[in-house]
């Protein structure tokens, strides 16, 4: 029985052939109504794949005069989709249309005035008005709110229109319906006009309307509480207890599964808090706007992405919540890559010597992964945090140590660059750990890597026994090297020889020669002139630059 | 707001297509279909799901959610709140579910109809509007099979005496009237756990995340209170809208009157700190010689309270390089595989005080990649369920009933089982 059914329905989408379409014309035209429905399914179903049946528009919507629900909804979605291209038999449904604005049945009258509206060809316009207004004064709720949206459609199409017919009035009027729902749909139409509005008139929130939205926050769908949320962060609050009120009021959306009304809170809640004096509250605001945001890192991962970036920006206005929750931020090994680097950024900003052990340890451990981009960020985090917090540089500088010492590629050359860094904020501090540094000189072979040592080896050349051989071996290949490198070997030179000047005078000439001669590069050439005059005319002044 | 929607096929092919404002051409479909291949062919690893969520063309920007193969596309014009759309994306599949109990290019290929219907019950105008399935199941008939018989046999569903939706009472979830022989509740509380482990077995981080999921048989108007024992273990929680928020401010009971059927009363998280007893431990051990590694993994059970765990299955992805693989256990089955490199062991049911299952072997390199083979690190996903328990401790207290005569039924049920679960070789 189960299969039967399964072929059946399965055949709505059996392989087209030529005259299909005849054979629809035929169905949709036949007495019985059971075949012309079954005519209509295959007719959208063609649709949904792409092929052509606006030929059918006529007998389509012919059938449109019917009791069965299920078959007007697909009428009404064939009428949408074609309506463009044949605007005039489009007008030969409105007939029908108007007539099921006035159904017995709620969910037909609903039906209709809100296809009517999506049915976007200015000569529907004509015939829009009057039912739209029957309906949003219509008895029943559902009809109401559909009737909302209607507006918002109409002010798409016609601006003009819509405010000539009062139909803004009416609109600005639904926001203090008894029917919650009514409401929020009444906002979220009122909200999207504005947008488009050229007066910027047309949904001014101020305290009776933000009251009334208040009061249907509670009540309605989630969709409608964020249409609610979204608008109430336009409103400025006259002082601070009404921010306090309006806050108190929002907190209970913190506890909704939907991560997007917990968003809209928050966002409510932040700007709100610049309004408001009281400092205990706004420590209680935070207290309350921490764990919410934690739970949206256990969802989806498009969702996590989303949560994590508006974590980012509040951090940066509030750097104080979230303090100790650093735990959660933890990268798992199968998060997608892009979630990875918002995770890691955000543990960047939450580190501090509390949890920077903890924090360490878990970048340790990502600089074994395998996704390489991963690697670089994991390592050069480890140097941000080293340069962030006093305290824990050593432990930072140990940790490279370690990943250097693991000898792959890519983490020893990362570890370089991020060790220049620590040394140029703590100057003189790690000097021991040169002589490993340079042990890995060969294995360098990404400019920025390479940059880094040379300026070390500068930086610390009276530490470095053979500081002048290290140089020596990079000059070799001086002019096939990336024109960074060559720079960084140009001052890293001239360092040399103002702290160990005899054993480097050749060098340095030859250098500077091979710099100004041969090399193209103009910031290069004239770089090397500037050193050369320097030294020439006053090498005292040049030890003190 | 949404402008359009398009449901993708595992191969890009448009499977639903549905515009709320200006026909957006498919056009746009092959552009994205362009992006995941690029996206796709940068790196040995990369995956579907890697891809970006929100992808920038000319002209658009691509929303985009894969979930089970099938993508959720949906192009925007305009400023929108990318939060909300996200949700909503991840809702059709939601309903799908809930309406015909699985997720696929044929299913909806079999039910076209009512996926168009409830597509335009859940939008209008780019407005998400309902998406809770009580209120879509009064509007939108969920299709079962008695309904499909009658509908292919061309008797006709009568429509027209359909009820209004959100019924005669004052509150939208529950309709008036409901009557049942025998009246009863019960609670079934699923909790799953996320995890990371690290090599010594100390939880670097572990929360508990857990649902409470209800199904309400009572008839009337009941008004309930649900206590629990120790409630301030929750750190945070989120509740069905019938759940009166200041009750649980308050005195930290769940006061509401239930919708009729099954519903999510409440979704909580509780982080569990790192002494936390975990009640499976994996005890990995790799060791990487020059062209290979030896490892055994050694499963065994701590503060079950006697209960057992069952559906434990181990994967464990290997580097890239790895070549062979040789391994025995002493429970459960072993399965390599050798494109994908991940080795998955499936335990089955582990029993307290019987023997602890280990599995050990090893595996090789090829030549070319050993050196960041041998340094990579593993990672193992960890996955398991036991029944009757729950890590974070949360228990069910008293249920008291007003509003009413009756005594109901009250069932518990408590599962625990894995979420992100992850262990550090």
């Amino acid at each position: 029985m189960a299969d039967f059914i399964k072929q059946n329905a399965g055949r709505f989408f059996a392989n087209n052939k030529k005259g299909e379409n005849a054979e629809l014309l035929a169905d949709l035209n036949s007495e019985y109504r059971d075949r012309r429905k079954d005519a209509v399914k295959r007719v959208i179903a063609n649709m949904t794949v792409g092929k052509d049946v606006s030929s059918l528009f006529p007998q389509v919507v012919k059938n449109m005069q019917t009791e069965d629900l299920e078959m007007k909804k697909l009428v009404y979605l064939y009428l949408m989709n074609y309506a463009k291209s044949n605007p005039d038999l489009v007008i030969l449904a409105v007939n029908t249309f108007v007539k099921d604005t006035d159904h017995i049945n709620p969910l037909i009258r609903a039906l209709a005035i809100r296809t009517m509206g999506c049915i976007r060809v200015d000569k529907i316009l004509d015939h829009i008005c009057e039912p739209l207004r029957k309906c949003l004064e219509d008895d029943n709720p559902y009809v109401r709110k559909t009737a909302a949206i209607g507006v918002a459609k109409l002010w798409d199409l016609d601006q003009e229109r819509a405010l000539e017919n009062g139909f803004v009035t009416i609109l600005q009027d639904l926001v203090s319906d008894s029917n919650p729902m009514v409401v929020a749909n009444a906002v979220t139409a009122l909200a999207e006009m504005q947008e488009s509005s050229a007066s910027k008139d047309v949904f001014v929130v101020n305290v009776a309307i933000m009251n009334k939205m208040l009061a249907a926050l509670n009540e309605c769908t989630e969709w409608g509480q964020i249409a609610i949320l979204t608008s109430l962060a336009d409103y400025r609050p006259l002082d601070s207890k009404e921010a306090e009120n309006v806050c108190e009021r929002v907190i209970p959306r913190l506890q909704h599964a939907n991560g997007s009304v917990v968003l809209s809170a928050i966002r409510v809640i932040m700007i709100f808090m610049r309004y408001i004096r009281n400092e205990d509250f706004i420590k209680s605001l935070i207290k309350k706007m921490s764990p919410p945001l934690v739970t949206l890192l256990a969802s989806a991962p498009e969702v996590q992405y989303v949560s994590l970036r508006n974590i980012n920006l509040i951090l940066q206005k509030r750097p104080d919540i979230l303090q100790n929750d650093v735990r959660v931020f933890f990268c798992k090994y199968n998060d997608p890559p892009y979630v990875k680097r918002e995770k890691l950024e955000i543990m960047i900003k939450l580190c501090n010597d509390k949890n920077i052990e903890q924090i360490l340890s878990e970048l340790k451990e990502y600089a074994s992964e395998v996704d390489v981009e991963f690697v670089r960020k994991a390592v050069r985090a480890i140097g941000r945090c080293a340069i962030m917090i006093d305290e824990a540089s050593e432990r930072c500088v140990n940790v490279l140590l370690d990943l250097i010492n693991t000898k792959v590629n890519y983490v020893v050359q990362e570890a370089i660059i991020v060790i220049k860094d620590i040394f140029r904020k703590y100057p003189k501090r790690y000097e021991a750990i040169i002589p490993t540094l340079c042990q890995n000189l060969d294995s360098l072979d990404e400019p920025e890597a390479k940059g880094s040592l040379i300026w070390i080896i500068g930086e610390y050349a009276e530490r470095i026994e053979n500081a002048d051989e290290l140089i020596e071996n990079f000059l070799e290949t001086f002019l096939e090297e990336n024109s960074q490198v060559q720079l960084q070997l140009l001052t890293a030179t001239v360092k040399l020889f103002l702290k160990k000047p005899a054993q480097s005078q050749e060098i340095v000439h030859r250098v500077l020669q091979t710099a100004t001669n041969e090399i193209d590069n103009p910031d290069t050439r004239d770089r090397a002139y500037v050193y050369w005059r320097l030294l020439s005319t006053d090498p005292q002044a040049a030890k003190a630059v | 707001m949404i402008e359009s929607l398009f449901v993708l096929s595992p191969t890009g092919k448009v499977i639903i297509e549905k515009h709320w404002h200006e026909l957006i051409p498919r056009r746009v479909v092959d552009f994205f279909n362009d992006q995941v291949s690029k996206a796709m062919a940068e790196g040995e690893d990369v995956t579907r799901e890697d891809v970006l969520p929100i992808i920038a063309s000319p002209k658009y920007q691509l929303i985009n959610v894969y979930r089970d193969g099938l993508t959720y596309l949906s192009p925007v014009t305009k400023e929108v709140d990318p939060m909300m759309v996200f949700e909503f994306l991840h809702r059709i599949p939601d309903i799908m579910q809930e309406y015909f109990g699985q997720v696929s290019e044929t299913v909806i290929k079999e039910n076209f109809v009512t996926v168009y219907q409830l597509l335009e019950e859940m939008m209008d105008d780019g407005f998400p509007l309902t998406t809770e399935p009580n209120s879509l199941k009064e509007i939108v008939p969920a299709p079962n099979i008695l309904n499909k018989v009658v509908n292919t046999l061309g008797a006709t569903t009568s429509v027209s005496t359909r009820k209004m939706p959100h019924g005669m009472s004052n509150l939208p979830w529950r309709k008036a009237g409901v009557k049942y022989n025998s009246n009863e509740i019960f609670f079934d509380i699923v909790e799953e756990i996320d995890a990371i482990v690290d090599s010594t077995g100390k939880a670097v981080s572990c929360e508990a995340h857990g649902t409470i999921q209800t199904n309400s048989r009572l008839s009337g108007m009941p008004d309930l209170t649900l206590s629990f024992v120790n409630p301030r273990l929750v750190d945070d929680c989120s509740f069905h809208q019938s759940v009166r928020f200041n009750k649980w401010e308050s005195d930290k009971v769940l006061s509401f009157v239930p919708p009729d059927g099954h519903f999510r009363l409440m979704s909580y998280r509780v982080n569990l700190p790192s002494q936390q007893n975990l009640p499976i431990q994996v005890k990995p051990s790799i060791n990487i010689g020059a062209n290979g590694a030896k490892f055994d993994i050694t499963v065994s059970l701590r503060n079950t309270e006697g209960k057992p765990v069952e559906n434990v299955v181990l994967t464990l992805p290997l580097h890239k390089s790895t070549t062979t693989l040789t391994a025995q256990c002493n429970v459960g089955q072993y399965m390599f595989d050798p494109v994908g490199k991940i080795l998955r062991w499936d335990v089955g049911k582990v029993v307290p005080r019987e023997r602890a299952p280990v599995l050990s072997g090893s595996f090789g390199f090829g030549s070319a990649s050993s050196e960041a083979a041998a340094n990579a690190g593993y990672n193992i996903g960890v996955e398991f369920l036991i029944n009757s328990h729950s890590l974070s401790g949360l228990k069910v207290d008293v249920l008291k009933l007003f509003n009413e005569s009756y005594k109901p039924y009250k069932g518990v049920r408590t599962m625990t089982k894995a979420g992100r679960y992850q262990v550090r070789a």
